[in-house]
């Protein structure tokens, strides 16, 4: 099976072309790019590398957050076009899980996002027999409620990845034995996201594929704890 | 005999997604419009980040109406043009990331439009454009004059300095308790009321083709609040058609004057405020009386809103002058002529 795979969902951006297990090609960077701007382009060239044409591709397989809202939505928007336009099958990974699968084997792995005021989007991740399994789901978290709920893990074997200069602090203040990759070692691979993608089933409604945000935009959280309710009836888009 | 050129359109600058099928820049194929008002009215305006999370969940359905409506596949179509500018960043990205995308699967051309040049040509889908012509575009988000000199130059001889005149429309109507967008419904009660509360014409007297509405509606604003003071009842229909009458005297002001630098066989008027009914009364009435032979031309309700056919009608022009773009195009929001 031929796979093309990409993640946006935060500052690094990775291509990746993927067949049977095989890295095609694989395309990274860490310096800051304009992910609307690279993307495609990057795409293109990880065929090229590959010498595949979109047309032999199987499947499309996107990180489909959390994360960055924009970015997520950047790889969300080229992977459902693509796979709409051209009747392939498609994958959405989350992006945690993503990172998860540069952990350790032995390791409980708790791949983290910075959320911004000691918040976290993160999951519970551990390899169980080469194959990662979600222990926790994927969620948006405030980082006191989180390490609160590790407790349930021996502290020597969790591995944190992806932590900011600030969450490392306030995980080593609870845990200072516990292993934590920073952000600049844990870029996701899209080589990596590929392998996940194999063992999904294939998204049914490439229509309804969006992004999981794991978090209500301000305006529509504000909306809710005016009292208001989501009314059926309604439809919020409508066609005219 | 000439090739058709058909080109597959996108449009996603602010809160609706639309995707359109339009054939030699003249003709609508197809013309979907999904629109997230209801949305965004919980909110009373329109919200980013929801505008471009409903832009994802709308964009591959948008095509698939687009194309079946047309009734036409890839392989019929001879380009793919995207709004690139101006407009929410958010919303511009889901647009411009999937017209991209559908432009490389299918090795088609891309075209990266001008979303306020694509209002201009809306009036290409209904008329025979002939140049140079006048353009008055007024929106919730521009009011601007321009002299489109030939197919696709565009000259600004007058911008607002403060507020557009469709926001200008929206504040006041959060002060006579309508919702975000207030336009017709202020249109309707203008018609129904009277002038009376001589609000003031900003810069009508300069000789200049600039617009300013932030003096009216601080004007119109003042009232109310005072009139609140002393509990004083107005009537709110008189309310709407002075401050509509202030609009359209200033509007009127500005176009005729560029009109009389700029002597022209046609006289544009786009962007969703064109859609009031007040404005199209007035400027026939203005035409009329001044003796002009100039035709005054309105785009159709439907094309007068953001909407992915009038995107297509300017990427005609485009493509023929093989002004294509390529992958790397990125959203521009405060792109101008
Ligand atoms: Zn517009």
């Amino acid at each position: 099976m031929k796979i093309l795979a990409f993640d946006t969902s935060n500052k690094p951006l990775t291509v990746a072309v993927v067949c049977d297990g095989d890295v095609l090609a694989s395309i990274e960077s860490t310096e800051k790019k304009t992910h609307s701007v690279s993307l495609l382009p990057d795409i293109q060239q990880a065929l090229k590398d590959s010498k595949l044409s979109m047309d032999e591709i199987d499947l499309i397989a996107v990180a489909q957050g959390p994360g960055s809202y924009t970015g997520v939505r950047i790889a969300v928007t080229v992977a459902k076009t693509l796979a709409f336009t051209l009747k392939k099958n498609l994958v959405g990974v989350s992006s945690l899980e993503v990172l998860a699968a540069d952990g350790s084997e032995d390791k409980i792995l708790v791949p983290l996002m910075d959320a911004r005021n000691d918040n976290a989007f993160a999951g519970v991740y551990q390899y169980q027999d080469g194959e990662l399994v979600n222990l926790i789901e994927d969620h948006h978290t405030s980082m006191e409620k989180l390490l609160d709920t590790l407790k349930q893990y021996e502290s020597d074997k969790l591995e944190f990845i992806n932590a900011t200069e600030h969450l490392t602090d306030l995980i080593k203040d609870v845990y200072p034995e516990a292993m934590v990759m920073d952000t600049k070692d844990s870029l996701p691979e899209a080589d990596k996201l590929a392998k996940l993608a194999e063992n999904k089933p294939a998204v049914s409604d490439i229509d309804n594929f969006v992004p999981n945000y794991l978090r209500l935009t301000q305006a529509e959280h504000d909306w809710y704890q005016k009292g208001h309710k989501k009314d059926g009836n309604i439809s919020y888009v409508e066609e005219v | 005999m000439k090739k058709d050129t058909l080109i597959l359109s996108f449009e996603s600058s602010c809160d609706e997604t639309s995707v359109a099928v339009i054939k030699n820049g003249k003709e609508i194929l197809s013309n979907i419009i999904a629109t997230q008002i209801k949305s965004h009215q919980r909110f009373g305006g329109v919200v980013p980040e929801v505008a471009s999370r409903h832009h994802v969940e709308e964009v591959t359905h948008c095509i698939e109406l687009a194309l079946d409506e047309a009734k036409v596949g890839y392989d019929d179509l001879d380009a793919v043009a995207v709004t690139y500018g101006p407009g929410l960043v958010g919303s511009l990205l889901i647009g411009i990331m999937a017209a991209k995308t559908v432009a490389f699967a299918h090795d088609l051309p891309l075209i990266k439009a001008n979303h306020l040049a694509g209002h201009i040509y809306s009036a290409n889908l209904v008329a025979d454009l002939q140049y140079p012509f006048m353009a008055l575009l007024v929106s919730g988000g521009h009011t601007e004059i321009v002299l489109v000199r030939a197919p696709g130059e565009f000259e600004t001889l007058g911008d607002t300095r403060d507020d557009a005149v469709g926001e200008a429309y929206d504040k006041i109507g959060r002060v006579l308790g309508i919702n975000y967008p207030a336009g017709k419904k202020v249109d309707e009660m203008a018609a129904r009321g009277n002038d009376i509360f001589d609000f003031p014409r900003a810069m009508v007297q300069e000789d200049n083709l600039d617009f300013s509405f932030s003096g009216l509606k601080s004007s119109f604003i003042n009232r109310v609040h005072h009139a609140d003071q002393i509990h004083e009842e107005l009537n709110k229909d008189d309310l709407a058609a002075s401050f509509q009458g202030a609009v359209l005297d200033i509007l009127s002001n500005k176009i005729f004057r560029a009109l009389k630098q700029h002597p022209v066989k046609q006289l544009v008027v786009a962007g969703g405020v064109a859609a009031n009914q007040g404005l199209r009364q007035r400027l026939k009435k203005d035409i009329e009386e001044r003796n002009l032979d100039m035709d005054l031309i309105f785009p159709p309700l439907r094309l007068c809103g953001d909407n992915a056919a009038m995107i297509g009608a300017i990427a005609q022009i485009q493509y023929d002058k093989k002004d294509f773009a390529d992958l790397t195009i990125n959203a521009d929001p405060s792109l101008d002529f």
